[in-house]
């Protein structure tokens, strides 16, 4: 086992550090932003926190490392409205962060012109289980991160940090859902309702998301009551149908909605699943680019109608 | 009295959301033109295809339905330009959804019928109703809708245990 070949170099990282905290104090220093939204190490060794960093000086605390698995685009929607009008915002985002990013501006939720955007050339970061005192590798390595298509940010203001060569990851996630593809109707049933049945309603997944921003959800109505609250298994499997179905053609691919699960439920693979339907459906994909209209937002006059009578 | 009752054949409960400008006119065709389809379908009107979410259809299954149509009118004939046009993404979007959480989609009927198509409406119901009741009741919600109500998961041993060494 030759580990060099399979491992990311720390010293990567450290340099990506550097030339944030540079970027950072710069842009602080000459009012091109009021604040930077970007992590800091947290208590835990290899752990890493959202910060948001409002004075030059503050610029030291930022870094980044393979714990800086959260995506800051969060902090600019609506959710979090106590972060917006500080200013323009600098950002600093990884290749999957941005495409949360692009598809909030596509929606409207901002405007380009308003956020700085410091891109990370971003070689992985860890996942929800990683023993982080491991440099980051096959056994450390978030999913996400193991078929990832955008290491290098592209439309950002500033790229910060080089990229490695990088080492093959086997992929997961899409062997996991080939696997669940194949399986008959009644197993994937079976799949979904015992993982949903663990869930325990806490809606980490809806507040860690980007894209659920509505600041009332339909799933904490309750007059009328459209999805049951209680963690039962039958509410359950009803709000991550819903979930899944409101971010269908929105969901930017982040993972952060399976992250935080204290329950490891793969939420992921729903929205992946999702993501290949509509782009087999429509030829729409979550890009890079502000999209103006997503795939359910929009139509063609002869979409496909197959499976209507 | 019980056992009597266990021998009825099953009867689909098949719940129909449709819009009120094309289907509900044509079924009210079918009515008025003394036209027979099956008992088993119960209509819900809405202003558009547009209005029906996929929330309406999940709670449908879940509250005992075992079938669910959908059916509003053709494209282009929309009351309001586009309704249908973005409800056909939707479902489209949806079943796949469906499909690989599990759901059998025999279940689930989408269509197209206009405020003349009186007998088309006949058909589409016809249709579903016998599909649904080859398949039988569906159980899958039904068993989701049962397990784990709190008094039930309450008595397990292990949290007796637990509750005895408080």
């Amino acid at each position: 086992m030759t580990t060099t070949a399979h491992t990311i170099d720390p010293a990567l990282y450290a340099a990506a550090t550097a030339a944030l905290r540079q970027e950072a104090r710069t842009v602080l220093e000459n009012g091109t932003a009021a604040a930077v939204i970007g992590w800091q190490a947290g208590r835990r060794a290899g752990s890493a926190l959202p910060a948001i960093v409002t004075d030059p000086a503050g610029a030291e605390q930022l870094i980044f490392a393979p714990g800086c698995v959260n995506n800051l685009a969060l902090y600019l929607t609506k959710a979090k409205k106590e972060v917006r009008g500080k200013g323009r915002l600098a950002i600093v985002v990884k290749g999957c962060d941005l495409r949360a990013l692009a598809g909030l501006i596509g929606e409207n939720q901002l405007n380009r012109a308003d956020i700085y955007i410091i891109g990370i050339a971003c070689p992985g970061v860890y996942g929800a289980h990683a023993d982080r005192r491991l440099p980051l590798a096959e056994e450390t390595v978030a999913p996400k991160c193991r078929e990832c298509t955008v290491h290098t940010p592209t439309g950002v203001d500033v790229t910060v940090g080089t990229l490695p060569d990088l080492p093959a990851f086997t992929p997961r996630e899409a062997a996991e859902l080939a696997r669940l593809e194949a399986m008959t109707p009644a197993e994937r049933w079976r799949f979904w309702k015992e993982h949903f049945s663990r869930c325990i309603r806490c809606y980490a997944c809806r507040q860690v998301c980007p894209f659920c921003y509505c600041e009332q959800c339909l799933c904490d109505r309750n007059r009328p009551q459209a999805v049951e609250t209680t963690p039962r298994p039958a509410g359950n499997m009803a709000w991550h149908i819903v979930r899944a179905m409101h971010l269908a053609g929105r969901c930017a691919g982040c993972a952060e909605c399976e992250r935080v699960c204290p329950m490891d439920i793969p939420l992921n693979l729903l929205n992946r699943k999702m993501a290949k339907e509509l782009k087999a459906l429509y030829g729409f994909e979550a890009g890079l680019e502000p999209q103006e209209k997503g795939p359910l937002t929009s139509y063609r006059e002869d979409d496909d109608q197959s499976f209507i009578k | 009295m019980h056992a009597e009752k266990q021998q009825h054949a099953f009867e689909p409960k098949i719940v129909a959301f449709v819009c009120t400008w094309c289907t509900y006119a044509g079924a009210d065709l079918a009515g008025t033109s003394r036209l027979q389809y099956p008992a088993n379908i119960r209509v819900v009107k809405f202003p558009c295809t547009g209005r029906i979410d996929p929330v309406f259809i999940l709670r449908a299954f879940q509250k005992g339905a075992d079938g669910v149509l959908v059916s509003g009118c053709h494209p282009g004939d929309c009351h309001y330009m586009a309704g249908n046009f973005h409800a056909r993404r939707r479902f489209a979007a949806f079943r796949q959804l469906l499909d690989f959480i599990g759901v059998d989609l025999n279940r689930l009927q989408f269509s197209w019928v206009s405020a003349a198509e009186g007998g088309k409406w006949v058909d589409v119901a016809t249709e579903l109703t016998e599909r649904v009741r080859e398949l039988g009741p569906l159980r899958e919600f039904a068993a989701l809708e049962a397990e784990e109500h709190w008094s039930g998961a309450l008595a397990t041993p292990e949290l007796q245990e637990a509750y005895n060494s408080i």
